[in-house]
Order: C-alpha cells, then sequence, then structure tokens
C-alpha cells in the first residue's frame, strides 16, 4: 500500500466518529426541511438563469457548498491534533515525507467533501428533483466543485493549524472564518436583492463560487461566469494549497 | 560491526549549539545509553539520528546509509519512541496498536497476532478498549512504547521511555527490551534514571552541553572514574575518642556525623577498612552495622558533570 493511502486510512479512521456522522446528516436536514420550508413564506422562488427555483431547492444546493467547506475543517482539525498529540513529529520519525502527510491530508477532505456532497445531494433530492438538469458536463462540475472546493478550504483550516498554538485561538479563528464564509456567500440567500456593498462583498468569497459551480452542476445552467467562477476557484485552491504545504513543511519540531 | 555512526555532528539553532561536534559509533545488537542533564542535547542528538532534523556540519551513517542523504531510506528500518507523549486520542489502545501497524505497512493477519501478542507482553489487555484519552499518563507511555513494536526494526530509539512508569512496569519494559537486543535489536536509549542505564546498557556515553564528555561500558566507566568508594560504619555507642583513632590512617578522608556514625571516602578502600576494622578492635569498639558502598554510575555521572561544568 502507498504511504499517502496508509495515511489516508489513518486520517479516516481518527477523524470519522459516529458524532460527525450524525453531525453531518442532523444539520443538513434541519437546514433544507426546516429552514428551507420555513423561509419559503420570504423568499417564495429565487430567479436562476432562465428557471425559478424553489427556496427549499435553492437552499439544499447551497448546503452542498456549505457542508463540503463544513467537513473541510476536519483537515484543520488533523493537523492541529497531530502537533497537539505528538503524532505530527511520530509520523515524520515513520516511513513517510511531509509531501506524504500533506497529500494525504488533502486526499482526506477530498474524499470526506465527496461523501458530504453525494450525502447532501441524496437528502436535499427531493427538494430539487423537479428543477435537476444532471448531464454528462454537469456531474463532473459538481465533483471539480467538491474536490477544489475541499482543497480550498482545507488548506485555510490548515494554514490557520500551522499558525496557532493555542486550541482556544484555533477554534475562535476557523469558526469565525468559516462563519464569514457561510453567511457573506450565496450558499443561504441570493445575492440579487442584498444591499450594496453586501452584495459586492459576496463575490470576495470562494463560498460564492462554489456554490455557484454546484448550482450549475445540478440545474444545469453553465455559463461563462460559471466557467470563470471555475478558473477563480482553481486558482485560489492552488494558491491557498502552495501556502499551506509551505507552512507545513516549514514546522519545526 | 557498527549500526551507528556519528563524526563530528553538530546542530545549531542560530547562535545556540545544541549538539557540539559529537562523535560516536554503536555496535549493532547492543542496548547504547545515552546520559546527560536536562537541556545537554539528548533530545536534538535523537532528532539528528531519526533524521526529523537535519544537522549544521557532519556525517551521519545509519545503518550502513548516509542518513543526511537518505533520510526515509532510514526511516524505513528504525523505530522511534520520542520523549513527548505521542497518541491519537479518539482512538482506543487495540485501534492504536492496528493502525499503527497498519501505518507501517504490517500485513493485516501479522499485525493482528502482534497486536494481541504486545496487549499481553505490555499488561494493556485490561484496558484494550479504553481510549488514549482516557488512559493514565503511564498508561499511554506503556501504549507508545508497545506500539512501536508492531513493526520490524532494526534499530529503536528510545527517549526517555520509562517517565510516567511504575517501577513495575519500568522493570517490565526494560526486561522486555532487553529480550529485544538477543533477538538482535539495537537500542538508543536516553534515561535520567542511571540505575536503569546501568542495568541495561551495554555502552554509556555523557553529554553536557552539547558535548560527549564520555563513552565507555558502565563497568569502565566505574573503573575510570569511581575509584573512590565508601565505607561506612555504625558502632553501637557514642565514641568520642575515635577522631583521634583514625586519624593516623593514611590515604582516606574520615567525616563524622555524629559520635556513633563514620564515613570513611578512599580509593584505597580495602587496606583502608582493614586497618580500620583493626584500629575498632584493638580498642574494643562494637560495631553496630558496616557496610563498603560500590561507585554507582549516578556518582559518576555527577562527578563528570560538574567537572565539566566548572572546567568551562
Amino acid at each position: 500500500m502507498f504511504p499517502i493511502i496508509r495515511l489516508v486510512n489513518r486520517n479516516l479512521t481518527i477523524s470519522i466518529n459516529p458524532a460527525f456522522l450524525l453531525w453531518q446528516i442532523i444539520f443538513p436536514v434541519i437546514y433544507i426541511f426546516i429552514a428551507g420550508f420555513a423561509y419559503t413564506s420570504l423568499i417564495q422562488e429565487v430567479p436562476y438563469g432562465v428557471k425559478n427555483l424553489g427556496y427549499p431547492a435553492f437552499l439544499a444546493s447551497g448546503m452542498i457548498g456549505f457542508n463540503i467547506m463544513n467537513s473541510t475543517l476536519v483537515s484543520g482539525i488533523i493537523i492541529w491534533n497531530d502537533r497537539k498529540y505528538g503524532m505530527f513529529e511520530q509520523i515524520m520519525s515513520g516511513p513517510f515525507t511531509r509531501t506524504n502527510y500533506i497529500l494525504s491530508n488533502i486526499c482526506t477532505i477530498g474524499i470526506i467533501g465527496l461523501v458530504s456532497a453525494t450525502l447532501i445531494a441524496v437528502i436535499g433530492y427531493p427538494v430539487f428533483f423537479d428543477s435537476i438538469e444532471f448531464s454528462l458536463i454537469t456531474i463532473p462540475l459538481i465533483v471539480f466543485a467538491a474536490v477544489t472546493g475541499s482543497v480550498l478550504f482545507g488548506s485555510i483550516a490548515s494554514i490557520i493549524a500551522t499558525k496557532l498554538k493555542s486550541s482556544e485561538g484555533f477554534n475562535v479563528i476557523l469558526n469565525t472564518a468559516f462563519l464569514f464564509f457561510a453567511f457573506v456567500s450565496t450558499a443561504f440567500y441570493p445575492a440579487v436583492g442584498a444591499p450594496e456593498p453586501l452584495r459586492t462583498v459576496f463575490f470576495f468569497n470562494p463560498l460564492t463560487y462554489l456554490v455557484d459551480v454546484i448550482r450549475a452542476g445540478i440545474f444545469g445552467e453553465i455559463t461563462q461566469l460559471v466557467i470563470i467562477e471555475m478558473g477563480i476557484l482553481a486558482s485560489i485552491a492552488t494558491i491557498l494549497f502552495i501556502i499551506a504545504t509551505k507552512l507545513l513543511t516549514k514546522l519545526d519540531f | 560491526m557498527s549500526c551507528v555512526n556519528v563524526e563530528h555532528l553538530s546542530k545549531s539553532y542560530g547562535s545556540v549549539i545544541a549538539v557540539n561536534d559529537i562523535s560516536m559509533s554503536i555496535k549493532k545488537g547492543q542496548v547504547f545509553g545515552f546520559l546527560g542533564p536536562n537541556g545537554a542535547g539528548k533530545s536534538t542528538t535523537i532528532k539528528l539520528l531519526t533524521t526529523l532534523i537535519q544537522p549544521s556540519s557532519g556525517n551521519l551513517s545509519i545503518l550502513g546509509i548516509n542518513a543526511i542523504k537518505n533520510p526515509l531510506k532510514v526511516r524505513h528500518k528504525i523505530g522511534a519512541v520520542l520523549q513527548q507523549p505521542s497518541f491519537e486520542p479518539t482512538l482506543s489502545v487495540e485501534k492504536s496498536l492496528e493502525k499503527y501497524g497498519m501505518m507501517w505497512n504490517v500485513p493485516k493477519t501479522e499485525r493482528k497476532i502482534r497486536m494481541e501478542k504486545l496487549l499481553r507482553d505490555f499488561e494493556l489487555v485490561e484496558i484494550r478498549k479504553k481510549r488514549n484519552e482516557d488512559l493514565s499518563i503511564g498508561q499511554r507511555r506503556r501504549v507508545q512504547v508497545a506500539r512501536e513494536f508492531m513493526h520490524e526494526m532494526d534499530l529503536l530509539f528510545l527517549d526517555e521511555p520509562t517517565v510516567g512508569l511504575d517501577p513495575s512496569a519500568r522493570r517490565n519494559l526494560l526486561d522486555y527490551l532487553k529480550k529485544k537486543v538477543k533477538t538482535g535489536l539495537t537500542i538508543f536509549f536516553t534515561t535520567h534514571i542511571l540505575t536503569e542505564a546501568e542495568y541495561l546498557c551495554d555502552e554509556i556515553a555523557i553529554i553536557d552541553q552539547g558535548k560527549i564528555i564520555a563513552v565507555d561500558t558502565p563497568e569502565a566507566l566505574k573503573k575510570r572514574f569511581g575509584n573512590k568508594k565508601t565505607i561506612k560504619i555504625h558502632l553501637l555507642k557514642n565514641q568520642e575518642d575515635i577522631i583521634s583513632l583514625l586519624s593516623g590512617i593514611p590515604d582516606c578522608t574520615i567525616d563524622f556525623s555524629s559520635g556513633t556514625n563514620i564515613t570513611i571516602h578512599s580509593e584505597q578502600s580495602e587496606v583502608v577498612l582493614m586497618k580500620v576494622l583493626r584500629i575498632l578492635n584493638e580498642n574494643g569498639k562494637e560495631i553496630d552495622d558496616l557496610s563498603a558502598v560500590p561507585t554507582n554510575l549516578e556518582e559518576i555521572f555527577l562527578k563528570m558533570v560538574s567537572e565539566n561544568v566548572s572546567n568551562h
């Protein structure tokens, strides 16, 4: 077995526990089926390309992106725990390189991101099945978004984990950053109608691009803007991944 | 055959020299003890030898491999129990062992066999289902050491492995290590407990302020640095005249802590002891207890380190 696969196996074992899985299911269920339908009285339909989406369908597709981002907290937590509990040093004294370690983390969050996206797609299917337009082009789009989004947000979590020494600081900063990403994006509501400058700020947020690409994949609306967003997403993910890798490589024992 | 060859190895952090031009050679199949006070450079040396950090200068060969050029190749053949506790808090004891074996690419069936054996050998059977975060410090340390034996290795680095262990667990571990050495394993062992080093090690190096100040077998170190022995005599009654009676004995220093206790330090302990006994006998002084204390490694260690400090 390749070293990276062995480390991924280990990462999945230590990060996936019943509480995590339950949270991954319960959280989106509450959002989609309670908030989604409750807010229908405020937002009945959301214009999306040539269609009008029901709010639950809009929210469910946004939840896929949100959950991918949330799952990547795992990456930061793995690095943080490995440093705190001495496993980073222990692994590095074994038959692994730092590159193995970094790539295994990325693969781990990629897998968790994909599984998470699939899970929400299955859970949310009853609310957006009317508007779904899957095709051979749109499905790879969702996979692209899941993997790129995982790398992007996983890298952010990794950067924070390498930079902070106190667990309080780590939790506060990570949660604040992810809360900002969640609510200053188009995951829960459309940008159209949001007041300026909030509306503009939405587009400085990578979660907005991630969610837009996922929606394009689900509802089959691949526009030029979506392609640009994919490029931006991939570029930010690459830059953040390089920064995270450099910081991890410089970690002292 | 040499298992580890260190030549003029140094490691600096800015202006601080943690390891200063050390050289040593460790033979295959022996336990090599590495002693030194806190901050002497023991852990930095272990990190250099396990290739966790790169040296500032010098040469390092581990198991015949150039460890500076091929660190990964070295790490495939060694095991390391580092000073810092390392564990996965949410995993149970048995899962920790199993996953560690998997990380080292040990086949599944072999992992199962080794895990069961280690659980027994390290007396972990009763706590096998307990999560690491719920274990005591000593139990966690036992798991950490046991875990390292999940994989095959030629050389094992143990950085103060008995910290936190109770005396019984400590002795079990030392005996387990002795058994492993008989199968051909080489061990590099650091400790603060010098009786452990004396019990386990075939050869000992003493490091202080980043420099190795002595390397030899425990016995040779004792011969070289511990000729002076201590004789303790406890008399039955308070004897005020004992000072004048013994003061004429040459080649020794005599301390009277009270009228009944006499402590004699001498490099000619046997000759001095005979003279003391003769004088006491001739003067009718009754002895309650007598003991000759051999010089232990701890005394040598303290002597050498204090001499090294005063030389600097």
